[in-house]
């Protein structure tokens, strides 16, 4: 992923990912690390929309709220990222929903959320180790 | 032997008997069958070759890793549908929910009497499932591993009166460890990566991985091989090439890349329906808020069906979702989706599939031949089917105890009680209005038939154009199928293996043709080597 975006992707995990009582916060290296991997195994077009999604969404927000969406405080960008999701134009929700994908999967992709969730994965790749099944 | 690129010292030449793209549902069997019959047999894979250690209960991981274009392949239309497909030994069976059912009768009918495959007989056909599903250790979902979600759904559809029950599936001592789509981690499933592939291998057939088959070799209206390169796994560059010259050529690439293939390749083409009859089965999901924890994602995710509502093409099946698939299944961000996220013990999933009436769709050839278009308009019968599966599956869950019912309905996204469900129910929706939907059987687009001119190949799957080019994947099934295909892929491929096996054993093979010539240039090594001998006036020993 070029830098610029790179950059950007990782001020924007805060907006997405709001922290809530007990769950771990998100690491925005992690999930802009994952996110290239998931750009760079995935389709040109996508890579291309996701990149245009990150200039859109920085100009909806200059657009409707006068600043940028770096600089939100978290009360006003959750309420952003919310209208966008309720928008009545397919194509504001787009916004969300092509830059959420890679951020929310590599959130809750991370074994201590998965844990945190009830998904203890540490212990099923223990049973599923033990478990060799032949046929 | 399972080759990979690194082991290679450098471009691949050589010669088989039948050499054949794609490991998945239809080339797996066939592979397996040839070369059990004695066969030399090449499989060109562009996917990597893993094993259950492979599999670590990472969701994200395994799009990167298993799936085509780390799953971002869409149907474009309105709405755009996810069409995820895998890319990696043994098709998309590796990624797979492992349910196995047959054919319905209505629609081998329609086969028989609207595309003229009467010889594809109903006995015939149910000789090969049952052999498959021995071989496959299919039986029914056990209830002990099924899942609390599933379980809760069945239940509460059947005290509404609607039929359902466990889905036959492939798996052999499943522990329901929930992850069928990202790769079983015990090895139970039985898809083709863990079944056939190592079959064919230990059968003496070589499955080069993380190689991509490009050229049909085609000389005087035969296929005579393959031309292709390998990539490397890290960075997707092509590396050496490779070039198998086959008596056979079989193409299993799916219902996607085939006809690609084709269209780069120029062939099989004048029938007009290369790319064409697209189906999909468009699914739909809903997610429920349950007052008890619903055990997510253990328990086999597709273990039951509810099949009230088949005869008007409305399947409904069990679905569960790890917490990376569920985050990106809201619809909302922010703060709410982290509550929501929070609740993810608690909310349970199921899902619609729809047998198409009046959609369509097509793919055309993109860029590259790797990146074909896929279209694919979802017809207004087809949305009040979906909208209807989606309200069903809401009554069920409220009859359950929901809370609430998520859809993936612009405008009814959350469904809080009776007024909610009564408002969608009276609503028409539009296209545009649905959003998320998703897709995992593409199908048809080089339909079988009887009529050389609305069809690309015969009922023995052999193109009507390039004699021994045989296609053998979900492409060649000429109708949607209304319920999951693998084991009708995988028995047209035992049916074409056999048609193969008969093609061969008329024709000197390959490997017969290699041995006659190599016994030649012996002889005529000896024989030179005699003459100089004599020449030099040594005695011949005797
Ligand atoms: C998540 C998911 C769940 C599913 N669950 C079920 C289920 O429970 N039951 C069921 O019946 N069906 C299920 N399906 C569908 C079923 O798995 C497919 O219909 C079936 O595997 C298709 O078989 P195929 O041979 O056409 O293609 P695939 O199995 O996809 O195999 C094609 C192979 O060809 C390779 N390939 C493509 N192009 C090239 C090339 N140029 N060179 C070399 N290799 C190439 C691909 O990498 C791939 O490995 C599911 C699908 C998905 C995505
Ligand atoms: S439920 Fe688990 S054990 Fe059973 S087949 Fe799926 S991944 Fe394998």
């Amino acid at each position: 992923m070029r830098d610029y975006f790179a950059r950007r992707l990782r001020r924007l995990v805060p907006v997405f990912i709001e922290p809530v009582e007990g769950m771990p916060p998100a690491d925005p290296d992690q999930v802009t690390s994952f996110a290239h991997q998931f750009l760079r195994a995935g389709t040109p077009a996508f890579r291309m929309l996701f990149y245009a999604m990150v200039l859109v969404l920085q100009a909806v927000c200059l657009a409707t709220r006068g600043r940028s969406v770096y600089s939100l405080p978290p009360e006003e960008a959750d309420d952003f990222v919310r209208s966008l999701y309720s928008s009545r134009f397919a194509a504001l929700g787009a916004i969300p929903t092509v830059l959420g994908t890679p951020i929310y999967m590599a959130h809750y992709n991370r074994d201590d959320v998965q844990v945190r969730l009830g998904f203890d994965v540490h212990e099923m790749r223990r049973e599923a180790a033990a478990r060799e099944v032949r046929r | 032997m399972i080759i990979k690129p690194e082991s290679l010292p450098g471009d691949v030449r050589r010669e088989a008997d039948v050499v054949v793209i794609g490991s998945g549902a239809g080339g797996g069997p066939i592979a397996k069958e040839l070369a059990e019959a004695g066969y030399s047999v090449v499989v060109i894979e562009e996917g990597g070759h893993f094993t259950r250690e492979d599999f670590d209960f990472r969701a994200a991981d395994a799009f990167t890793r298993l799936y085509r274009d780390a799953s971002q392949t869409v149907a474009l239309g309105l709405p755009a549908i996810v069409v995820p497909q895998g890319k990696t030994v043994g098709g998309t069976t590796t990624v797979n929910s492992g349910t196995c059912l047959r054919i319905p009768r209505h629609v081998l009918k329609r086969w028989h009497l609207e595309h003229g495959l009467k010889d594809i007989g109903e006995d015939e056909l149910n000789l090969l499932y049952a052999a498959l599903e021995e071989y496959l250790f299919v039986k029914r979902a056990d209830p002990e591993v099924a899942g609390k979600n599933n379980l809760l759904f069945l239940e509460h559809a059947g005290k509404l009166g609607y039929s359902g029950g466990f889905l036959p599936r492939n798996a052999k001592d499943c522990e329901g460890f929930g992850v069928c789509a990202y790769g079983c981690p015990s090895g139970a499933k039985q898809s083709a990566n863990v079944s056939f592939i190592p079959d064919a291998v230990a059968a003496g057939a070589d499955v080069y991985t993380h190689c991509r088959a490009e050229r049909i070799l085609v000389r005087n209206g035969r296929a005579t091989g393959v031309r292709g390169h390998f990539t490397d796994p890290r960075t997707g560059a092509r590396t050496q090439r490779l070039e198998v010259h086959a008596s056979v050529v079989v193409l299993s690439a799916g219902a996607i890349q085939t006809p690609s293939m084709l269209m780069h390749n120029r062939i099989c083409l004048s029938s007009g329906w290369v790319g064409e009859n697209l189906s999909i089965h468009p699914c739909g999901a809903t997610l429920a808020l349950m007052p008890e924890v619903v055990g997510n994602p253990k328990g086999i995710p597709q273990s039951t069906y509810v099949d009230e509502f088949a005869p008007e093409g409305i399947m409904l099946e069990g679905v569960t979702l790890p917490p990376a698939v569920m985050a990106i299944t809201l619809p909302w961000g922010g703060r709410r989706h982290a509550e929501t996220m929070r609740d993810y013990p608690f909310i349970a999933s199921y899902g619609s599939m729809i047998s198409e009436h009046d959609s369509a769709g097509k793919v055309v050839a993109g860029p590259s031949a790797r990146q074909p278009l896929t279209f694919y308009n979802l017809g207004r019968e087809d949305l009040d089917r979906l909208k209807r599966s989606i309200l069903l599956m809401a009554e069920i869950w409220f009859a359950a105890g929901a809370k609430r019912v998520y859809t993936p309905i612009d405008g009814f996204k959350e469904l809080s009680g009776p007024r909610d469900f009564m408002r969608l129910s009276r609503a028409r929706l539009k296209r545009a209005s649905v959003y998320g939907l998703s897709a995992y059987h593409p199908m048809g687009t080089c339909r079988m038939g009887s009529d050389p001119y609305a069809s690309v190949v015969k009922s023995t799957c052999e193109t009507w154009e390039v004699e021994n080019l045989f296609i053998c994947d979900a492409s060649v099934l000429p109708t949607s199928l209304g319920v999951n295909p693998q084991l009708t892929i995988m028995a047209l491929a035992m049916r074409t293996a056999g048609f193969i096996d008969e093609k061969l054993e008329s024709a000197p093979t390959k490997g017969e043709e290699a041995g006659r010539l190599e016994r030649l240039r012996a002889r005529l090594r000896s024989e030179k080597e005699a003459v100089a001998r004599r020449l030099s006036g040594e005695s011949t020993p005797r």
